[in-house]
């Protein structure tokens, strides 16, 4: 305990590096897939709902880049389509999830009180409740649908970044600079946005990243089980458990959606790495 | 056996500048050494090479010798087998250092128990408390102890590890008169029981009472070095002069003047958090180009007497009178640790541009302040970490006086500042009085300055 000493003045303390190099390769994974998932729609031009049942199972490199699926309907198209449709649904859930998060986070710290009690209870209800069960329940009233999916997942997504938001602004409040800028007449709007924005800022990618990577496993989490998206749909999920009776003949093509999962989700984790490495 | 720490031709560098060069210097039986600069001087280095605590990315050169062995040389696992049982670490800020889920007697209890393997632990360290007068708190937690009582206890920490080398770092900063004399009792006793005693501090007085050597520190360099009563007594070096005259006991004297009329008033004034009463039917009055001290023991209330008075907080009892028609921008506080009061990433010129804009003030009043304030304005372009406190003190006194103030809350503003910057911030505080007729409250626990600085005092009690 007698081990530490102070006033290291003259020399830059060791900063954290914000772009490290787990973070690097974690932005540049994605940037591939969501090349892969926003040109390939364009790119190739078969329609992935398109069935050829004489190219059923169609091996790797023969008519169909990828091949074929049991319906003999491209995989590569397949791929690209549900590519999109994960990273977009992910995209737009985390968005939706981010803004109402961050607001109250930044209310609740900010006026403390009822406020702050109200708001702090409603979350940990929500965390009380399992994610994918708050989506179930509202996937009970319009099954298959896309609006209940991702109004479920957005609803179980805000907390993390409430939390993060409320404990940030929480700490800062209590600084002697907020209070300085106070006396010196500024006003909130301006300590919002000088002062607690560009605090909460560096987190925000490391939380949309852990965001997005939950709801794309349970988006295809959910189709796998056949309450989330349905079949003609290509989504990665319910491919998987589409192609999953042909593992004995094609186990290539039934592991192409498994790995385009692994892949999405390991660039978001990658990224969600901030530098806090010394 | 161990009769001395030698120190040969020390240079401490990262990979593109040099922090300490060519130091040199002995610690023997019976003469401590004390290295004597203001923060960033490279004194607080020297220390860490001779722990083997450098943070990582400085590298070290020359040799440090103790025990027969040049530490430099020792690998880590060696160098820290040596602490706690060769060198030993008085922490600047002990409240910092102590552990904050152990009981003050268990701390003292696993020194002896674990590093030195006594028997009758806890015997030994309920009389090392007792010892320090601290028999009745053995069984408080840090959090519930005052700084004073944290010191001492890490003195009986240190103590108890009897070490033949013990390290200082500022053992006197932020204490009051009675635990600075306590302390100095202390560090006065190991010397004499025959440790070896380096000790780091830019508190001219502790090093006069240590005797031995001195050396005086300064940009990584000894610009000079002798026995402590002949180093201060006749000073060759221009910075070591103003070391010493920078001591607030050899501040001139304030002279006596006329305050303006009444700026604020404040009437039968009482405040506690939880069951600790701070203070009770307390009356404070600040006229014009007035500044009064309030001094006493860390915990008495000083500070919250102060964000009373600004009205960043509020009394349990009693009300704060302003003067009619001041605005209610005119109550500005400097605070005790600079940096915390700006913002990390904005540039001092960003901070001041939007001061001026929120308030219209012209650029070339700003210019002006700056200059009178000695702000080089290159350092416009400098964010809060590569300012020094000196600076960033100033820096606040330019944006409150932006803003024409009229009373003016200065809480411990100088405390945390090396010996002449902590006189040329006060000097400054004492013109903008003078000149511009500001009120001051001027917190502080030394009471030396406050005699000094202050027209008159007002004294908490705990």
């Amino acid at each position: 305990m007698m081990l530490q000493m102070q006033d290291l003045a003259g020399t830059t303390p060791p900063r954290s590096d914000p772009w490290p190099i787990s973070r690097r390769i974690g932005l540049g994974l994605l940037a591939l897939l969501a090349a892969f998932a926003l040109l390939g729609p364009v790119l190739v031009t078969a329609d992935p709902a398109r069935q050829d049942l004489s190219a059923s199972l169609a091996p790797i490199g023969s008519d169909f880049l990828l091949g074929a699926d049991h319906y003999g309907r491209s995989m590569l198209a397949r791929l690209a389509y549900g590519a999109r449709l994960s990273f977009g649904m992910a995209l737009l859930t985390m968005l939706s999830a981010a803004a109402p998060g961050l607001l109250l986070g930044v209310l609740a710290a900010w006026r403390g009180g009822v406020t702050e009690r109200a708001l702090v209870a409603l979350s940990d209800i929500v965390l009380a409740l399992p994610g994918l069960l708050l989506v179930l329940l509202l996937l009970a009233f319009a099954p298959g649908h896309f609006l209940p999916l991702y109004l479920g997942l957005s609803l179980s997504l805000w907390v993390e970044f409430f939390r993060v938001a409320r404990t940030t602004t929480a700490r800062l409040l209590v600084e002697p600079r907020i209070e300085a800028s106070r006396l010196l007449g500024f006003g909130t709007f301006y300590i919002l946005r000088h002062q607690v924005l560009p605090e909460i800022a560096p987190l925000l990618l490391t939380l949309a990243s852990f965001a997005m990577g939950t709801a794309i496993l349970a988006i295809s989490t959910l189709s796998a089980i056949s309450v989330g998206l349905q079949p003609p749909t290509p989504e990665l999920g319910s491919m998987i458990v589409e192609l999953l009776p042909y593992y004995d003949e094609a186990p290539l093509t039934v592991l192409m959606p498994g790995i385009l999962i692994f892949l999405l989700v390991l660039g978001l984790q990658l990224t969600a790495r901030g530098g806090t490495v010394r | 056996m161990t009769s001395a720490l030698r120190i040969e031709d020390l240079t401490i560098r990262t990979a593109d500048r040099i922090l300490v060069s060519g130091f040199s210097a002995t610690v023997g039986r019976g003469e401590p050494l004390t290295l004597l600069g203001e923060s960033g001087s490279g004194k607080s280095l020297v220390a860490q090479a001779i722990m083997g605590t450098l943070p990582p990315g400085l590298l070290a050169s020359g040799r440090i010798l103790f025990d027969g062995a040049d530490l430099l040389c020792l690998d880590e696992v060696a160098r820290r087998s040596l602490w706690g049982r060769r060198i030993g670490l008085l922490p600047q800020e002990p409240w910092t250092a102590l552990d904050p889920t152990m009981r003050a007697g268990g701390q003292l209890a696993e020194v002896h128990r674990y590093v030195h393997g006594r028997h009758d632990a806890d015997g030994l360290a309920a009389a090392g408390l007792g010892e320090v007068g601290l028999a009745d708190a053995g069984g408080h937690y840090p959090f519930q102890m005052s700084g004073g009582m944290c010191q001492r206890l890490a003195l009986a920490i240190a103590h108890a590890a009897d070490t033949p080398l013990l390290l200082a770092d500022e053992p006197s900063k932020g204490l009051d008169g009675v635990l600075r004399a306590d302390v100095v009792a202390r560090l006065q006793r190991e010397i004499a029981a025959g440790r070896l005693l380096l000790t780091i501090t830019h508190d001219v007085a502790l090093a006069r009472v240590l005797g031995g050597t001195a050396c005086v520190m300064l940009d990584g360099q000894a610009v000079e070095a002798g026995p402590t009563v002949r180093l201060l007594n006749a000073p060759a070096h221009s910075y070591t002069r103003a070391l010493i005259d920078a001591d607030p006991s050899a501040w001139p004297p304030r002279t006596p003047r006329e305050p303006g009329p009444s700026v604020i008033e404040a009437m039968g004034l009482a405040k506690a958090f939880g069951r600790r009463r701070l203070f009770t039917d307390l009356d404070v009055q600040v006229r014009a180009g007035e500044i009064v001290a309030v001094v006493g023991p860390s915990g008495s209330g000083k500070t919250t007497l102060g964000n009373i008075l600004v009205g960043t907080e509020r009394p349990d009892r009693g009300r704060v009178r302003r003067v009619p028609g001041a605005a209610p921008l005119g109550f500005q506080k400097l605070y005790q640790d600079p940096p915390a009061a700006f913002v990390p990433h904005q540039t001092m010129g960003r901070a001041l541009d939007h001061l001026a804009r929120r308030h219209g003030v012209d650029r070339e009043r700003v210019e002006e302040l700056l200059a009178r304030l000695k702000l080089a304005p290159g350092l416009r372009k400098q964010r809060p970490g590569e300012l020094s406190g000196g600076e960033l003190q100033r820096f606040a006194l330019a944006r409150v006086l932006l803003l024409d103030p009229v009373f003016l809350f200065a809480d411990e503003a100088t405390s945390r500042l090396d010996p002449v910057n902590q006189m040329e911030v006060a000097g400054l505080l004492r013109e903008s009085s003078e000149q511009d007729g500001l009120a001051i409250l001027f917190v502080t626990h030394d009471t030396v300055m406050a005699e000094r600085i202050a027209d008159r005092s007002i004294t908490l009690q705990q």
